[in-house]
């Protein structure tokens, strides 16, 4: 049964590969932890993703542990499907209001058997997990890894027909739930909010969202995940499989036009990655990669390029000015050839990725006092030396809420969260504004 | 509401259980339904009560969910009650509910150990939703596998080592000291250890740090200034490990300081370094100036006193003559500490790419110098020149001694070239490249790049910046290296660099210039007797390897282990500061209860059995996991395998080549896996009727 | 023995590693595909451990054809997927020598999500069994020990 009040040594807000580090970081050194997540399931954007590099290792394989490790763990008090509502300050540190949204179906009884979705007479695009290109039953369980494998009803779309209710065989539904507000007294708070991609709609010489067969790097990484909506690399307009494929790279990055102008750091690994993924599904399609430079900084990251120019993948330097479909709305792309005289020329594609960049997941201001950088990201006042401190005492950041990073400085950031958290835990609990009978009393 | 005494006496109960065999095999068996999940295909009942007549089965039950309260409670029950000692559960997956009814076994008072959880839902029911007798055939065969396993497992305890919470950091560069900091803050000793005489590595070189455009002496002094107030840290300069011992949690080290040669409270520094009659070639400044063999490298610099340099000391004895007898010691010994630790954290840092002589000139023309010599001279100069010249016109080469391709670029003495970005250099160009604009804004800079690669949070603006700031930028592609030429006598310009340029048409460009600048890239510092003792391995680049660089980014091979900052790869110091954070909380989740908690799954010997031939020794991929022993047993020389179950991972590959079948992996014996084979193939009598 | 009827007659062993091919195999479950029901999966923590007597035996008790399931280079242990591999090859060797078609061992690396590689195997295998029939049993156990001892 969840308690009304909670009392924790961390909450941690945001339970992507960051948030979920930095809570087992926590947790596994006995420290109480509560990891907060807006989504009904953990796992953030990397559950969503292929394989990630430069291992090219199966991403689900990474995540999975680690969603079951916060799921389970004896330090761990997970709240997904909730909401920070308001922070306010007190002598033990912080009191946070948490909203738990209502699934309309009970945690404790759901089994995650999904009886209720095979009776469920409606479908809705799943716009959360695959950008609209599949279904979802207005009852489900998020997707196959979703930790908890519990399901949840979308309310407004349910038109109470009482089948699932009927097909449950554990008794879980209950259309009346209301949401629940948790109280949490937290001693430290870590902002693990992440990124949401630049939008691939901004730009209006790239088609403004509107070419049908120009997509954004994650919707690509949906069409190569084993677990992805038809399981091959199909365009959008007609279903044909691509033959010929091309990457836009800084379509949202760069660009003082667009408000963002620093590196999102990831998209010329993601971009080279799934065009080696891609020569993989499709031996036969060309495929090119537009750059203005390519950024491959990282350990082994270099080498990975390598493979992939040996792979034969083209990479032409030159910034793609604009992008326009031809009657089979096949993706036309202009764009200047900086290695070959600076020609400007007009090339065509089956299907273009334009790989967006990373704006920050939320305003941390407004609920945590916390401010950002002219980047929008978490302002961290001594970023050398303490990477993961914020401008508010006891209030810390880490992941991509701190700037645009891959999956391997995410993880890094997340334990160097950790370590600023538990001597910052330290400082207090051995300065003796908590005795250890208080401290016993927390976590009995 | 559970009952207090019965709680005490099912605790008492399992530590009872937990050391002890559990005695004959009473096996509890449960069927469960999963609501209709399973039971709706198989035939949950039918194989109960088809379970119930095999041997050593005492209850054999089926019910709608054990994962529920009263499931749990059917467990438990027939533990206390009717004596089961083992259980077998078949249910949904063992990844969502094995932790469940093990910890269920254990309330009981069960070692948690002797459950065995079969995952009928995923692997039965779901997938052979079309033929339920053949999933009720199936699940039968997959149970009596279970039970078969049941009858042969044992009770296993997770291994328990005593750990030192000390922590040796070996470096006492930015990542090093971040890591003492870190670890002692969270309540561990440390031992921080330097090699040279002089804490700070090589941040105090620099005059200014990106992306804050921070003065790099402040931060280093602020740095140093928190580690040397925390009284859990105690530092060692002039140290070097000499041998090490031991496993995670039990390190015996060994290390050798240098004398300093000078008395801490010696006061006549100036006059001893001014009577050094000794000039050698100083590092702290790339050789761009001379030092003494008695020497400070900066000032400001901790410690603060002096230090003699025993390799280039002619034993003069000038310096003694300055005065306060006894302050300084030329023959002073080194010392030999031995160190208990339970981590250690590899902290050893990086040293610039050295060109070789003649590589765009470096060597040969002596206005060719590297981006770490020009922070020198910005650092210690207020005008710019060279040769008492003063520089006009500068180019900045980008990519010395990275992203080398093979066969295009001279092998460093190992036969390898550089084949990976250094990560740090395009920012550092950059701003050095705004910082002279700044100064000396008549100065024109050419910069000579591949690709501007600056990634990080606030990199970028350094490009726009220099952008804005006329520097001239050109563009080469990797197979077009740049020359950098002597240029004709007479000419205002001593050098000509010559670049094809992409940007403008593939052209053949002639940049005079005063000064050329290589921006060197970034080696791990020469530690291989290091790599050596503590076996950790490098990678292909030379730097040090991680486990895999997501699910274990700083930690190596060997437990106990872990990297801090550029020794694993380049790194801006930010980054840097947050590795070495990773792996100071990395270090506090293995020793801050003290005890090191190992999973009971390693490789253990019969010695009954063993004979001793090594076979399992030779294929162990984990370094001093397994090793023959030698003992005398009534008079015979007896070969022996011993498991250091600290540092086996229980990979197997032991127990793939023992001839004698002598070693298993606890909690996976083969024989276990045999019985399972043995009842899935039975003719078993427990399938008659299922229809 | 009407199931005996009903289940295809051949038994196929699959040793699934938890790092990789048992979560496949979890994750076929959750997508509801069906496949034949004679396919016996056991969890095993490394593929690494067994001997070639063991799949000679497993032969001999009445399987027809095991599939290892392997993390391949994903492999949390360092070396488990080269050994392996070496493993299975001298496995290889041995089963010509006794009249066994080495097709009846499969090593393939599964990883938690491949789902349709998963079902490959098996419905593979499954063909071949089809095609070739049981094992043949009744090896002399002497040529077992001597596997043993080979290894």
């Amino acid at each position: 049964m969840a308690a009304d009040r909670l009392q924790v040594d961390t909450i941690v807000i945001g339970g992507g590969i960051a948030g979920m580090q930095a809570a087992l970081d926590l947790a596994d050194q006995g420290y109480r932890v509560a990891l907060v997540e807006k989504n009904p399931s953990v796992g953030g954007k990397m559950i969503g993703l292929s394989k990630v590099f430069p291992t090219l290792d199966c991403c689900s394989c990474i995540t999975t542990p680690k969603m079951a490790a916060v799921a389970y763990h004896d330090n761990i008090d997970l709240l997904t499907y909730s909401e920070v509502q308001s922070v306010s300050r007190n002598e033990q540190g912080f009191v946070v209001q948490v909203l738990k949204k209502p699934r309309y179906v009970i945690d404790d009884a759901c089994t995650g058997c999904r009886s209720c979705e095979l009776v469920c007479p409606l479908d809705l695009p799943d716009d959360a997990n695959e950008f609209g290109r599949t279904a979802h039953r207005v009852i489900y369980v998020p997707f196959t890894t979703a930790v908890p494998q519990k399901a949840l009803i979308d309310i407004d779309q349910c038109v109470f027909c009482g089948k699932c209710l009927q097909a449950c065989p554990s008794d879980a539904i209950d259309f009346s739930q209301l949401p629940a507000f948790l109280e949490i007294q937290a001693r430290s708070i870590i902002l693990a909010t992440g990124y949401q991609v630049t939008r691939y709609d901004a730009k209006k010489q790239y088609g403004a969202g509107k070419l049908r067969n120009v997509i954004d790097g994650l919707m690509m990484e949906r069409l190569l995940a084993p677990t992805g909506p038809y399981g091959r690399v199909l365009r959008p307009s007609d279903g044909k499989q691509p033959a010929s494929i091309a990457y836009v790279q800084c379509a949202g990055s760069r660009d003082e036009t667009l408000g963002v102008p620093y590196c999102s750091r990831v998209c010329c690994m993601y971009a080279i990655k799934q065009a080696m993924l891609l020569s993989g599904m499709l031996p036969l399609a060309d495929i090119t990669i537009y750059y203005m430079d390519i950024r491959t900084f990282g350990k082994g990251y270099e080498q990975f390029y390598r493979s992939a120019q040996a792979m034969g993948i083209t990479f032409v330097k030159g910034k793609v000015a604009r992008i326009t479909e031809d009657a089979d709305q096949n993706p036309t792309v202009r764009v200047e050839l900086i290695d070959d005289h600076s020609q400007v020329v007009e090339r065509k594609h089956d299907l273009v990725v334009l790989s967006v960049g990373m704006l920050p997941g939320g305003d941390p201001q407004a609920l945590y006092g916390v401010p950002t950088s002219e980047d929008g990201f978490v302002r961290i006042p001594n970023y050398n030396v303490a990477p993961a401190t914020t401008t508010q005492e006891g209030v810390f950041a880490t992941g991509t809420a701190i700037g645009p990073m891959d999956i391997v400085d995410s993880i890094v950031t997340a334990s160097a969260a950790a370590a600023e958290v538990s001597a910052y835990l330290q400082s207090h609990y051995a300065a003796g504004s908590l005795t250890d009978a208080e401290r016993s009393l927390i976590h009995a | 509401m559970p009952d207090p005494t019965a709680e005490s006496q099912t605790a008492a109960a399992g530590k009872i259980n937990a050391s002890s065999p559990a005695g004959a095999p009473r096996i509890g068996v449960y069927v469960c339904e999963c609501g209709g999940n399973i039971g709706e295909t198989v035939r949950c009942e039918q194989v109960a009560n088809a379970l119930g007549k095999l041997a050593n089965v005492t209850i054999a039950r089926h019910y709608q969910f054990m994962c529920s309260d009263p499931g749990q409670k059917l467990i438990t029950d027939d533990i206390t009650e009717k004596g089961v000692n083992r259980v077998v559960v078949g249910a949904c997956s063992l990844f969502l509910h094995e932790q469940t009814f093990r910890k269920t076994v254990e309330r009981a008072g069960l070692n948690p150990y002797l459950y065995y959880h079969i995952g009928l839902r995923e692997q039965d029911s779901w997938v052979h939703h079309e033929c339920p007798a053949d999933a009720t055939a199936k699940a039968i065969r997959m149970m009596s596998a279970g039970i078969a396993k049941a009858r042969l497992m044992q009770p296993l305890a997770p291994v328990h080592l005593d750990a030192d919470q000390r922590v040796l950091v070996i470096g006492g560069g930015v990542a090093g000291l971040r890591a003492a900091l870190s670890i002692a803050r969270r309540g561990l000793p440390v031992t921080l250890i330097e090699k040279s005489h002089f804490l700070g590595g090589h941040v105090a070189q620099w005059e200014h740090l990106f992306p804050t455009d921070e003065d790099a002496a402040a931060l280093l002094e602020g740095l140093i200034e928190e580690v040397i107030a925390e009284s859990k840290i105690t530092i060692y300069t002039g140290a070097e490990v000499v041998s090490t011992k031991g496993y995670v949690g039990n390190f015996d080290i060994r290390i050798r300081v240098q004398p300093r040669g000078v008395a801490k409270d010696f006061a006549a520094v100036d006059q001893a370094i001014a009577a050094c009659p000794v000039q050698v070639p100083d590092e702290f400044n790339f050789g761009l100036t001379q030092r003494k063999a008695i020497y400070q490298p900066y000032v400001g610099c901790y410690p603060a006193s002096p230090v003699i340099d025993r390799e280039h000391c002619t034993r003069c004895n000038e310096c003694l003559r300055v005065g306060q007898n006894g302050g300084i010691r030329l023959d002073e010994p080194p010392v030999e500490i031995d160190l208990k630790v339970g981590a250690v954290v590899v902290a050893t840092g990086f040293r610039p790419y050295e060109p070789f002589a003649g590589e765009m000139g470096y060597g040969e023309f002596p206005e060719v110098i590297t981006l770490p010599q020009l922070e020198r001279l910005l650092a210690t100069n207020d005008r710019l020149e060279w040769n008492a010249r003063p520089v006009r016109r500068l180019a900045m080469i980008h990519c010395v001694g990275s992203r080398q391709i093979e066969g295009m670029h001279a092998p460093q003495p190992d036969g390898k070239v550089n084949d990976y970005c250094s990560r740090v250099c395009c920012t550092a160009t950059l701003s050095a490249a705004n910082r002279i604009h700044t100064r000396f804004p008549n100065v024109t800079i050419y910069d000579v790049y591949q690709d501007i690669r600056t990634y990080g949070r606030g990199h970028e603006d350094y490009y726009v910046r220099a952008c804005k700031n006329g520097v001239t930028f050109l563009r080469h592609l990797p197979e077009e290296i740049p020359e950098v030429i002597r240029s004709e006598k007479g000419a205002e310009y001593p050098l000509l660099v010559k670049v094809k340029d992409r940007l403008t048409w593939g052209e053949e460009i002639e940049l005079p210039v005063d000064l050329v600048v290589l921006s060197v890239g970034i080696m791990p510092s020469p530690i291989s007797d290091l790599v050596d003792m503590l076996k950790i391995a490098p990678g292909n680049d030379r730097f040090l390897l991680e486990v895999h660089p997501k699910l274990r980014p700083v930690e190596t091979a060997v437990a106990g282990v872990v990297l801090a900052g550029t020794a694993q790869g380049p790194m801006t110091v930010q980054e840097s500061c947050a590795a070495a954070e990773a792996a100071a909380t990395k270090v506090a989740v293995l020793l801050s209860r003290g005890k090191v908690e190992l999973e009971p799954y390693v490789a253990q010997v019969d010695p009954e059995r063993c004979q001793g031939v090594g076979e399992c020794v030779c294929v162990c991929p984990q370094e001093g996991a397994i090793h023959l022993e030698t003992r005398i047993e009534n008079g015979k020389m007896l070969r022996r395998a011993v498991v250091t179950a600290a540092n086996c991972n229980g990979c197997g590959v032991c127990v793939s080549v023992c001839p004698s079948r002598a070693i298993d992996v606890q909690g996976w014996r083969l024989d276990g896996f045999e019985a399972m084979v043995e009842a899935i193939t039975a003719e078993t009598p427990a399938l008659e009727g299922v229809a | 023995m009407t199931t005996q009827l009903r289940t295809p007659v051949c038994k196929v062993l699959i040793l699934a590693t938890l790092s990789g091919g048992y979560r496949g195999a979890d994750a076929a479950g959750q997508s509801h595909l069906e496949y034949p029901s004679n396919s016996y999966i056991l969890p095993v923590r490394t593929a690494a451990m067994f001997p070639p007597s063991f799949y000679l035996n497993a032969f001999q008790q009445g399987i027809d054809g095991i599939i290892v399931m392997y993390s391949g280079t994903d492999s949390p242990y360092k070396g488990e997927s080269e050994r392996t591999a070496k493993i299975i090859n001298q496995t290889y060797v041995l089963m010509k020598e006794r009249a066994l078609d080495p097709r009846r061992l499969r090593l393939a690396a599964i990883c938690t999500v491949c789902v349709r590689p998963f079902l490959n195997e098996i419905q593979k295998m499954n063909a071949l069994l089809e095609e070739i029939g049981p094992a043949p049993r009744g090896l002399p156990t002497a040529l077992i020990v001597q596997a043993q001892s080979a290894s």
